[in-house]
């Protein structure tokens, strides 16, 4: 714990030193990748600490994103209702982790490969929402909130919140994941029939892992939706589930810090660094699709914990000899 | 590990340090596109801003400085779309965005605008957007649109309907099928009124949604419901061609026409097969590709033909040589004036705002502004000319003023 | 009445590609217990080689959908050797597939735009049935080829001695090797001839309706529902499904509009895998 709460303190305070020397532009872009990161981090909760491959993550990341959208926008659905920012992001965070618990009930309860099955389809489910119901929803081009409504409007403001919201975020997932509800969850990743046997509620705490993942993920999903100012459907979407997981993955599971890093350097890389490279059938995204299959398939445990394995096994020759 | 992440992120994010913001002397002029690259109305505006800016190049620049083009693709998705225009508003520093193509997406753009306030010079057609300009002019006023608006294809719809009855097709019955978007919306609720006072019945409007392609069972209802002619309005479905060749199979007593922008397109006829033969459109945006009606329409056509092999693949080209072209117009107008900062966007709004209904630029077609920003329509600035499909080419059959050939019926129905 | 007939004709035509498509994504499972999300590759890859090869190199059109169906094949057997190294790996194989079918949706929108392609029928024009009746002749012909090819491949599962194989395998992998089967060959063949249904799949429907690059995935959902409710695994219970879902398609698409037949489509998924996953999964875990 304390190696990677000093970890975050640095990468914390570098992060709030860049706007004295960095333009705008580019804030703007690493804020967003800082609530990317949150998301991703989110992700590494429940799969990385309490086993279970929640393939639906967006899904809560677009139920926040709407739901703030909406509470901001509540002339949408015909009311006029005054909701603060704050308030909808937090509110935001309360519904996906409320659907989550509902999923939860009935998915959890189930062997882990049916579960991943099922929240791979979910995204797909809770999108259509947003086409059936074109007129509150806004269908596939989503809808804005005025700049009155939002919670900041200039971009070292929004990129400021952006850090903040990073930091407590993971100080409060960090914190989670050391404490003996962290313990209960790696318990029962590495050993359901164990964890049964040492007497866990197994599927109580699979549960509450996956509410407070949702949790995250939902605030993430509101917060988003302030930064830009748009709420679409492409929260929703594989492609961004995908990013998740190849942030992760190369991050390393299970180590919260990992998935971070990576997931704001994934983001830069996608939206940033490697737009520079699209020429013919090459887009960033195909490369980074590439990167996603190759990762899975060569190193199926993470770059991180792969290194790392290797360099405890390089210690531990030097120590012999 | 992890240290060297942190030590990577820190070098990578130092690049960013090195971009310095300053304020510094003007080198050059940046122009960006924003639009759909992957459909043929976006790419169609990169390559027509490719011709201005190399044409404006050759002749000096603007104002001496040399013009330089930077590329977005919005992707049709409005959050890229943001995205795209405000990395280009920023880090590409561009003075003049131009493009669009989709109401959503120009919607959230507009926002950006709004923040970045840049001048955009749009496509895109739905009336919301000069909407904006009309309700908040300080926060929109940097947005004008060369393109017309939805209302307008109304107009030339309900006029389509007179010629057809004037040519002895009497039109009771239309069904309509449109695209489950924004800009059909807007265009249906402008034409509701205009037909029923030509006391015309729409006996259905289908929406549908993007790359829809069951027609057959559509054509064959309208049969079924006695309408005399069909309406599309199709642009973003993408799949007019599909319709059209399904209703040149069929072959029912029904005429197709509306505003299919599929057809617009100047190898449409070969795409299906000479189904197309017969279709009724509207030229949006106020010109035939194959058949541009001012003089730098029919230079500029030869000379996307030279440099491409073809003539644009849409309309959309002629919006941003258009755009492009104006935008030199008006820097130089305001240098000319004494202006301090010419190309100062406040001070370029009040330039572009002085074409107006009375006093219109001829450009590839005549630009006249509202109020509003909106394109102006009428008979001696822009329409969407009503024209037809005959024997491969295509040929203006209204106004009476512009049109290059006869309404033909096809064989089948007169 | 003419309504009826048309419906239950359109209905047979689509209900027939479904058919072709859902075989193959179901014999794959059954074989192999992969869930190839990358199914619908082959079912895009087929029809955009066709077009390209019509459109550049002015190919006929039967020679075309060959190769396109090859072309299917291929990228069946490149799945094939994608998830080989982590097949044990169920979630991951998910993953890869996923990954895949993005890959290519990428490549198929840089290479060939976002709009709809159409391929040149097998047959051109229109049947009048009767006045009021009239429906594209590739319509018609749909049915015949999908239902002779549905019916080949269930002779070949039930009477050829392969077809046996893959049955023996679908049903008890370990038991199969104990017995000499070749698995690592029957896994091959399933999936090059699930391929090669999904790419003629592909052909058949971009010439009836058209091709795009978001089709990748949203074949897959439908191809998908088809599979649960008919019974992983179970070769005649997914074309049975197959007509089912292609009527609902048919008349929700009619009524209520594209999304909401996915919607339904996607349900249907969710609930019948929440509710009773061990009696529809295969049974091995």
């Amino acid at each position: 714990m304390k190696v990677e709460l000093a970890q975050l303190i640095i990468l914390s305070a570098i992060l709030s030193l860049l706007p004295f020397f960095v333009p705008s532009a580019y804030l703007y872009l690493i804020g967003l990748a800082l609530v990317f990161a949150v998301i991703v981090v989110s992700w590494d909760l429940i799969v990385g600490y309490a086993g279970q491959v929640n393939l639906g993550h967006t899904t809560f990341v677009g139920l926040g994103a709407y739901t703030a959208a909406i509470l901001q926008v509540p002339s949408r659905i015909g009311i006029s209702l005054e909701v603060h920012p704050f308030v909808a992001i937090i509110l935001a965070g309360i519904v996906s982790a409320t659907i989550a618990l509902g999923i939860g009930l009935v998915t959890l309860r189930l062997k882990g490969y049916y579960f991943s099955l099922v929240t791979a389809i979910l995204p797909l489910v809770f999108m259509q929402k947003v086409f059936i119901w074109k007129d509150v929803f806004g269908g596939e081009e989503g809808f804005s909130i005025p700049l009155e409504k939002a919670v900041f409007s200039t971009t070292i403001e929004k990129y400021y919140f952006a850090l903040l919201f990073m930091l407590l975020s993971v100080l409060f997932m960090l914190y989670i994941s050391n404490s003996r509800l962290g313990l209960r969850f790696k318990a029962i990743r590495d050993s359901e029939e164990l964890s049964e046997a040492l007497g866990i509620n197994v599927t109580y705490y699979k549960i509450l892992a996956l509410v407070i993942s949702s949790f995250f993920a939902g605030i993430a999903g509101a917060t988003f939706v302030n930064y830009r100012l748009t709420v679409s459907p492409d929260l929703y979407d594989v492609s961004l589930m995908l990013l998740i997981i190849l942030s992760a993955v190369i991050g390393g599971l299970g180590s919260l810090i990992g998935p971070l890093l990576m997931g704001l350097i994934i983001y830069l890389a996608k939206n940033w660094w490697l737009t520079a490279f699209r020429f013919g059938i090459i887009n960033e995204e195909v490369i980074l699709y590439i990167t996603l299959i190759l990762v899975a398939i060569l190193m199926p445990r993470g770059v991180y914990n792969e290194i790392r394995q290797r360099l405890r096994l390089i210690s531990l020759f030097y120590r012999r000899t | 590990m992890r240290a060297l992440a942190i030590i990577a992120l820190a070098l990578l994010l130092a690049f960013c340090i090195s971009q310095p913001e300053g304020v510094g002397k003007r080198e050059k002029v940046v122009i960006g596109i924003l639009a759909p690259l992957s459909l043929p109305e976006g790419s169609a505006q990169e390559k027509a801003a490719r011709i201005a800016v190399e044409e404006i190049n050759a002749r000096g620049g603007i104002l001496g400085y040399r013009v330089e083009l930077v590329v977005g693709d919005d992707k049709l998705d409005p959050t890229i779309g943001s995205a795209e225009f405000r990395r280009l508003a920023t880090i590409e520093k561009a003075d003049l965005i131009v493009g669009g193509f989709s109401s959503g997406v120009m919607l959230a753009t507009m926002e950006v605008m709004a923040e970045t306030k840049t001048l955009f010079l749009a496509d895109a057609s739905s009336p919301s957007h000069s909407a904006k300009v009309a309700e908040n002019y300080e926060k929109y006023k940097y947005w004008f649109r060369l393109q017309n608006n939805a209302t307008t294809f109304a107009y030339d719809i309900a006029d389509m309907v007179k010629m057809l009855r004037e040519h002895g097709y009497d039109v009771k019955r239309v069904y309509i099928i449109r695209d489950e978007h924004i800009w059909a919306e807007d265009v249906v609720k402008a034409l509701k009124p205009l037909l029923e006072s030509l006391q015309v019945e729409i006996v259905r409007d289908v929406k549908i949604p993007r790359n829809y392609a069951e027609y057959e069972p559509l054509i064959l209802e309208a049969e079924r419901l006695n309408a005399n002619l069909i309406i599309p309005i199709i642009a973003l479905a993408g799949t007019g061609d599909i319709l059209v060749k399904q209703w040149a199979n069929l072959k029912p007593k029904i005429l197709i026409g509306g505003d299919l922008l599929a057809a617009n397109d100047y190898g449409f006829f070969e795409k299906t097969g000479g189904a197309a033969n017969y279709v009724i459109f509207t030229a949006d945006g106020g010109t035939l590709i194959t058949d541009p009606i001012t003089e730098m329409g029919k230079k500029f056509v030869e000379k996307y033909k030279a440099k491409y092999g073809h003539y644009p693949e849409a309309h959309q080209a002629f919006v941003a040589y258009d755009a492009i072209h104006l935008y030199k117009i008006v820097v130089e107008e305001a240098h000319r004036n004494g202006e301090k900062d010419p190309f100062n966007p406040d001070v370029l709004v009040k330039y572009l705002e002085r074409f107006n209904e009375t006093n219109p630029i001829i450009l590839t077609r005549p630009i006249a502004f509202t109020k509003n920003h909106d394109l102006a329509w009428g008979d001696n600035l822009t329409r969407n000319l009503i024209s037809q499909w005959q024997d491969g080419k295509q040929v203006v059959v209204y106004p009476k003023n512009v049109a290059t050939g006869e309404l033909k019926f096809p064989p089948w129905i007169k | 009445m003419i309504e009826f007939i048309e419906f239950i004709l359109f209905g047979a035509a689509i209900g027939g590609i479904f058919a072709l498509i859902a075989s193959g994504f179901s014999l794959i499972f059954g074989v192999s217990r992969i869930l190839n999300f990358a199914h619908g590759v082959c079912f895009a890859v087929s029809a955009y080689s066709a077009i390209f090869l019509i459109k550049e190199l002015s190919l006929d059109v039967y020679s075309a959908s060959l190769i396109g169906v090859a072309m299917a094949v291929l990228f069946g057997l490149l799945v094939y050797a994608m998830t080989k190294p982590i097949r044990n790996n169920a979630v991951m194989v998910i993953i890869v597939t996923l990954a895949f079918a993005l890959l290519l949706e990428q490549i198929l929108l840089l290479v060939f735009g976002n709009r709809g392609l159409t391929l040149t029928p097998f047959v051109e024009g229109v049947q009048v049935i009767h006045e009021n009746l009239r429906i594209a002749k590739i319509r018609l012909i749909a049915i015949p080829m999908a239902i002779a090819i549905l019916l080949a491949l269930d002779l070949f599962i039930n009477r050829s001695m392969l077809g046996k194989r893959i049955q023996a395998v679908s049903q008890d992998l370990e038991a199969s090797m104990l017995i000499g089967i070749n698995v690592e060959k029957v896994f091959i063949v399933t999936i090059a001839i699930s391929s090669a249904l999904a790419g003629f799949a592909g052909i058949l429907y971009s010439q009836i309706f058209n091709v795009y690059p978001a089709m990748i995935l949203r074949v897959l959902i439908y191809a998908f529902a088809i599979v649960i409710l008919g019974g992983l695994g179970s070769f005649r219970g997914s074309i049975l499904a197959s007509f089912m879902i292609g009527y609902v398609y048919l008349a929700t698409m009619k009524t209520l509009g594209a999304h909401w037949s996915e919607f339904v489509m996607l349900i249907t998924i969710v609930g019948i895998l929440a509710i009773r996953p061990t009696g529809l999964f295969g049974v091995r875990e």
